[in-house]
Order: C-alpha cells, then structure tokens, then sequence
C-alpha cells in the first residue's frame, strides 16, 4: 500500500510531498537520458566555456526583456480592460472597433504586426525608439488576448447579481466596486498571471527589429562563436528562471480563489 | 506491482529504441546533402515553382555530377548552416559564404571560388560618403546579424551603434526609411537595392578592407569531400564553368560591375 501511494494518486486525498518529489526527480531522469541519447546519437560535445565572456551582456539582456515584460504587462492590462468593456459598449463605432482590433490582432502572427507596426506605423508617426516601439508593439498585442480573458470573466458574471445588489440598496458604483470588482479580480487574476508568462515568451519576438533583450543577445553571440545548441539550451532555462515562477503563482492563485468563490 | 514492472520494462524497451536509432546508415548509398539559405538571389533562390536555384545550386549539382553523387540541396537559414554541418545534417555548405578565421575554428573550407567585398547602402540624406563617416558617434548601423559586414561592424565601427537584424530587407527598410544611416553587405546586394531606391539611397563602392573570399564550407576533419571539392574547383574554373553562370543568371550585372570597373566575383587573379 506504502509504495502504491507513492507512486500513486487515489483523486481524493492530497498527494504526500515524498511522492511529489520523487516522481518530479523520475520525470527529470527520464529527459535527462532522452536528451543525453540524443546527443551521443549525433556525437555532439557540448562546450558551455564562453558563458563566462558573455555574462554581463546576457544579465543586461535578462534585465532588458524583464523590464519589456513588466512595461508591456501594465500597458496591455489598461488596454485589455477598456477594450473588454468596449466591446459591451453602447456606442457601436467603439463596440466595433474593439472587435475588429480584438480579431486582427488574435488572428495574425506577432511577427506579421511587429514588422508592420514598427516600419509602417512606427515610421509614419516617429516612433523611432526601439525600446519604446517594442513596448508599444507588444502591449498591443497581449491587450487582445487581455481583453479576451477579462470580457470571459465579465460575461460569467450573473445579470442577476447586480439586480440583488440594486435590491438591498446599493447604487450603481457601489454595487460595481463591492459586488463586480471583487469577482472579476478572483476569476481573471490567475489567467492574467499565466498572461504574463506569455508575454516574457512573445518579447523574445522583438529581437526581429533588433531590441537588445535576452533573445537578440543570444543570436548575436551564436552569430559569433556558432554554439548554437549551448547559446539556446541556456537562452531556454534563462527564460524558465522567469516564466516558471509566474506559473507557479499562477497556479497557487487559481487554486486559492476556487476555493474561495 | 505489475504496473511497475511493466513501466520500467517500457523506459528499457524506450532507451533501447532510442540508442538504435542513433545508428547511422551506410555512406554511399546517401546523397550528397548541400544546405544553403534561399534567400539570395541570384546566388541561392527558389525558382516559381518553389524550388532551389541559383548560382550556387547550379554549382553544387555540377560537384555532384564530377563525383558521381545524387545532390539534395537543403534550405537551411543562415544561423543554422553551420551547425547543420557540425550535427552532420548536411554535408557542405555553399550559401556565398566568406572565409573567416572564426568559421575556420569550427569548420574546414574549400579553395576559394569568389571574392567579395563589402560595400555601403547609405540613406541618401545621411551625408555617408566613406567608411569612416559611419564610425561616428551617433550614427546607425545595420547589418546582418552573423553576416561578414556584422563582425566587420562590431570589430571596426565601434563608435556607431550596430543594429543586428534578421534578414536582409529589413535591413534596407531600416536605410531607405532613415531608421539606419548605413547597411554592410555585399557590393552585388548594395548595387542591386540602390537601383532599386535611387531616391533614398546611395551605394558606396569604395573597397575598406581586405579582399575576402567565399568557400564551401565542410565538417571538420572531411578531407576527402575537401579534396574533390578542390579538384573541381580548380577545374571547372579553368574550364569556364563560373564564366557561364554569370552569363546564366548575372548578365546585366557584369556589365554594369565591368563599367564600374569593380573586379567580377569570379576573377580571382
């Protein structure tokens, strides 16, 4: 029974950490020795020794693609969250011109509008900063898949929540700020963090107008001494130190909020 | 306890399967694979039924026949040419790629069967006129990211600021919006954008470096592939082989290069 539970789960009671670990270690194992099979199959050895030159240019990079995450992120949340209510406007012509934006973006490749925005529109209204243009161009993308998550939420909210709210004597900012408010942070929050690791992932696309974040410093130093498999299995894990904390909250929120709704 | 043991048998049956597979086959019966990236015209391209054509797929079959392998020519980007020959993905490179002394610490090139030289697309409202007018600071870069004129850039150009792109047209947005003063890269590249946008470029033919060279490229310790390549080199040079390649598919350009009075790819005396 001991090494049953071990290995394991029966549904209901909660797994033991024991076995938590152990099966994480085996799942590891298991990769490490299809990944080490993989490489003695095609006789590569491995040279990790130009980590050591580069590492002030790779923590800039780092630096550089958090902070376009963490701008991209506030920005794309405004931009999500008037869009997702935009979209239930009175006014058709905004009604409509959230649809369609919400539709354009969600439809077509990252790589398609970062090129666009950036030498179209970019150009067009002096956009010349990099920085900035990729912050700009990022925000628009991710505010679509925001917006999509917040209006979800919205939409799951019951018409007669309010009317109760109304009932007892609320008026209508107090039952949006104590009644809605509440709600909608609990039903988007952990989809908005899971967001948030996406938005780490799709930055590294903005290395195409040459912004100097992680992935960009990773194709230029691969540029210049060929290890490509080392420059990008390190480029992975340095993209993991970021998105695997964001998951983990991600999931912890979810969980937390469940219980409580 | 079944359970176990019929995972434990799947891992063994797994890792077995996996060391099987990393068997290679035999040699001879393979054809020879040749990667290139098609993104360059005339040299490397894709014809209008998609595929592979060129300067250099010409090039390549004409190996093939001298050796007597079937060629199969893989479309591989340019990042990843040099590691396909070192994962043994392919087995030469022929993609207009110059001799370096860096590339020769990870692989083997062949005699030399072209010469290039960089040359500037600068924004005609830049005030480019040489090479040193774009070592200044504040002025923008735009190369090619692992290209020649990229470590030319970042060896040379140190006060200006060097942006690294993917692939060429963006690189000459960058020159004819204004975004870059100046784009490194090959004369025939240069020339052929300039007559392209004549209103907001210049091209810059002054030579500011050494002649290089461009070579097939071969794994590393390869000498037999290396030998033959050499035989043939020498051969189809002497015979005329590049003479009508250039006539195939560069004709305008020669006569254009010819009253320039720029040495032509191939004149390597």
């Amino acid at each position: 029974m001991k090494i049953r539970q071990l290995f394991l789960s029966d549904g209901r009671r909660s797994i033991p950490p024991a076995a938590v670990v152990l099966n994480l270690l085996l799942v590891c194992a298991v990769l490490a020795v299809v990944f080490w099979l993989s490489l003695r199959a095609i006789g590569y050895v491995f040279d990790f020794s130009f980590l050591g030159e580069v590492r002030v240019r790779l923590w800039r990079g780092f630096v550089m693609t958090l902070a376009l995450s963490l701008c991209s992120l506030v920005l794309s949340l405004v931009l999500g969250a008037l869009c997702a209510v935009g979209q239930s406007a009175r006014v058709l012509f905004v009604r409509y011109l959230c649809s369609v934006y919400v539709k354009f973006i969600r439809g077509t490749p990252l790589m398609m509008q970062i090129y666009l925005f950036f030498y179209l529109l970019g150009t067009a209204w002096g956009i010349e900063n990099r920085f900035v243009a990729g912050i700009l161009i990022l925000s628009l993308f991710e505010g679509a898949y925001i917006s999509e998550i917040i209006r979800g939420s919205l939409l799951s909210l019951d018409q007669t929540q309010l009317d109760a709210a109304r009932a007892v004597g609320f008026t209508r900012r107090q039952a949006v700020v104590h009644v809605v408010l509440p709600q909608l942070v609990a039903r988007t929050l952990p989809a908005l963090t899971g967001q948030f690791a996406s938005i780490i992932k799709d930055s590294s696309l903005l290395s195409l107008i040459a912004v100097i974040e992680l992935t960009q410093t990773m194709r230029e130093i691969s540029a210049a001494n060929f290890r490509l498999f080392e420059c990008y299995l390190v480029l992975g894990l340095l993209y993991l130190c970021l998105t695997l904390p964001v998951s983990f909250i991600s999931e912890r929120l979810e969980r937390r909020f469940r219980y409580e709704a | 306890m079944k359970k176990r043991s019929a995972l434990l048998l799947a891992l063994v049956l797994l890792a077995a399967c996996l060391t099987g597979c990393g068997a290679q086959p035999a040699q001879e019966d393979k054809p020879l694979v040749v990667a290139m990236e098609l993104a360059y015209p005339p040299f490397e391209t894709k014809d209008e039924n998609g595929d592979p054509s060129g300067i250099s797929v010409d090039f390549s079959r004409d190996f093939g026949a001298y050796i007597g392998r079937e060629v199969q020519i893989e479309n591989i980007s340019w990042d990843g040419l040099i590691p396909a020959l070192q994962t043994g993905k392919a087995d030469m490179v022929i993609s207009s790629m110059t001799i370096t002394e860096k590339r020769k610490e990870t692989v083997d090139f062949s005699d030399p069967y072209a010469n290039a030289l960089l040359a500037i697309l600068a924004n005609s409202s830049s005030g480019v006129e040489s090479i040193d007018d774009l070592n200044q600071a504040g002025m923008r870069v735009a190369v090619k990211t692992g290209s020649t004129g990229y470590f030319y850039a970042q060896e040379h150009l140190t006060n200006a600021e060097i942006i690294g792109l993917p692939d060429e047209s963006a690189c000459v947005t960058e020159v004819t919006q204004g975004k870059a003063d100046g784009f490194l890269y090959d004369q025939l590249t240069v020339y052929r954008n300039w007559q392209q946008n004549p209103d907001t470029t210049m091209a810059i033919f002054i030579p500011f470096q050494d002649v290089e060279y461009w070579g097939v490229a071969v794994q590393k310790g390869n000498n037999e592939l290396l030998g033959q390549l050499n035989d043939f080199i020498a051969q189809y040079t002497a015979d005329g082989g590049f003479d009508k390649l250039s006539e195939k598919y560069l004709a305008e350009e020669k006569t254009a290069f010819d009253e320039l009075g720029f040495k032509w790819f191939f004149d390597l005396s």
